[in-house]
């Protein structure tokens, strides 16, 4: 009897098509993505829907925790270096070249403007872990921190446009107090930000 | 996983002479397309896809005179008053307050049929008493218990409803007082 001969075939696939689809699909991803910014707090925004979609740069952003601390975040790095600045002057403070350079890497930050020189010492370890008070907004002593941090953002960039990101669950108050701070600074328009709402009810 | 050139059949044994032999011009991908997975899978992972929205608002410029606003009949408007528990309390403020008036105070959420049915129902209203383009004018009072997603959503229902005129206030209105007493929530 003849002995009958299975071909052996190759196990090697022909990866090139798989190649192609797996870079094509990564560029696609590196040229769309935008990095999640580091966050302090866990903020869960309410849906609404509103369809304006938050513009890209020149945002001033207020976050407000669920309990009632508010975050305050500047979008580009010579804008904060600008506020840096003004607070240096405003506040008589000096801030070393470490500081500044720490200060101009940080998104997102919520203390009284004095505590700042302390924060920024820290290594950036301890300083994405570390618990923030949230700004001061109590005004005693005559100080308005929270109006000066708007007013001179503003003076450092002018074409600043106002976000307000809260959580859910934050109560009105709070809230209302970033307004009121925005408006004696004759700040009348802002955003909201939300998410789009998935389906109609 | 190098690849070879496999002849499957043919006449392999009298060519075997002296030829040089052919490299494969084929690589092995393999690396190569896990380096590529990995990398998506990161940027996938790291990239925002949904990009928030935002929604405007515009606050009435502080006046220092009280007396240059321009004063609104009340029965052109609609008080809402944002309570705690995702709660709206809705009431018409009378256009004089005398030792009589009578004030009409319920409570709805934020459903479609709660809130959105009363404002539809006012705006009836207020064509039928004044004019066909009167507009309503609505006033958003949020308690200082009420949440932050109350007032997201009750300005939702403003740009739903169609209603162009309306204005986040404060509470300060002696009829609000009232009827914080009333549902015994407070005012400030």
């Amino acid at each position: 009897m003849p002995k009958v001969k299975v071909p052996r075939k190759s196990t090697a696939i022909d990866m090139t098509a798989m190649c192609d689809v797996a870079f094509l699909l990564l560029t696609f991803f590196i040229l769309t993505t935008k990095f999640r910014p580091q966050e302090v707090v866990q903020i869960d925004i309410p849906s609404s829907t509103a369809q304006i979609p938050i513009p890209d740069k020149d945002i001033l952003m207020f976050q407000i925790a669920p309990d009632g601390k508010v975050f305050f975040g500047l979008d580009d790095q010579p804008t904060r270096l600008g506020l840096l600045d003004r607070l240096e002057t405003g506040y008589n403070m000096k801030f070393t070249p470490k500081q500044r350079d720490a200060f101009r890497l940080t998104e997102l930050w919520g203390m009284d403007v004095r505590d700042l020189p302390k924060y920024l010492d820290m290594d950036a370890n301890a300083r994405a872990n570390a618990v923030q008070p949230g700004l001061k907004i109590d005004t005693t002593g005559g100080e308005h921190q929270l109006e000066d941090l708007i007013l001179w953002s503003r003076q450092t960039n002018n074409n600043l446009r106002i976000a307000i990101k809260a959580d859910k669950t934050t109560e009105y108050k709070a809230f209302d107090k970033v307004i009121e701070a925005l408006q004696n600074r004759k700040v009348n328009r802002f955003n909201l930000i939300t998410s789009a709402k998935g389906s109609k009810e | 996983m190098a690849e070879m050139n496999v002849p499957e059949s043919g006449a392999k044994k009298g060519k075997k002479k002296a030829r040089s032999k052919k490299m494969s011009t084929r690589v092995d991908l393999t690396a190569m397309v896990d380096l590529g997975f990995l990398l998506i899978t990161f940027f996938m992972l790291a990239t925002t896809f949904n990009k928030p929205k935002t929604m405007e608002v515009n606050k009435p410029a502080k006046e220092k005179d009280e007396k240059e606003q321009p004063a609104i009949k009340m029965s052109k408007t609609l008080s809402l008053l944002l309570g705690n528990n995702n709660k709206v309390y809705w009431f018409v403020s009378p256009d004089e307050v005398n030792a009589d008036t009578k004030l009409e105070l319920d409570s709805v959420d934020y459903s479609s049929n709660g809130i959105r049915k009363v404002i539809q129902r006012r705006i009836k209203e207020v064509h039928e008493m004044w004019t066909d383009t009167t507009n309503l004018f609505v006033m958003i009072k949020p308690l200082p218990s009420s949440k932050y997603k109350n007032i997201v959503d009750i300005l939702d229902e403003m740009t739903i409803s169609n209603v162009k005129t309306y204005a986040i206030l404060k509470p300060d209105d002696p009829v609000d007082s009232l009827v914080c007493l009333n549902i015994g929530q407070p005012r400030k």
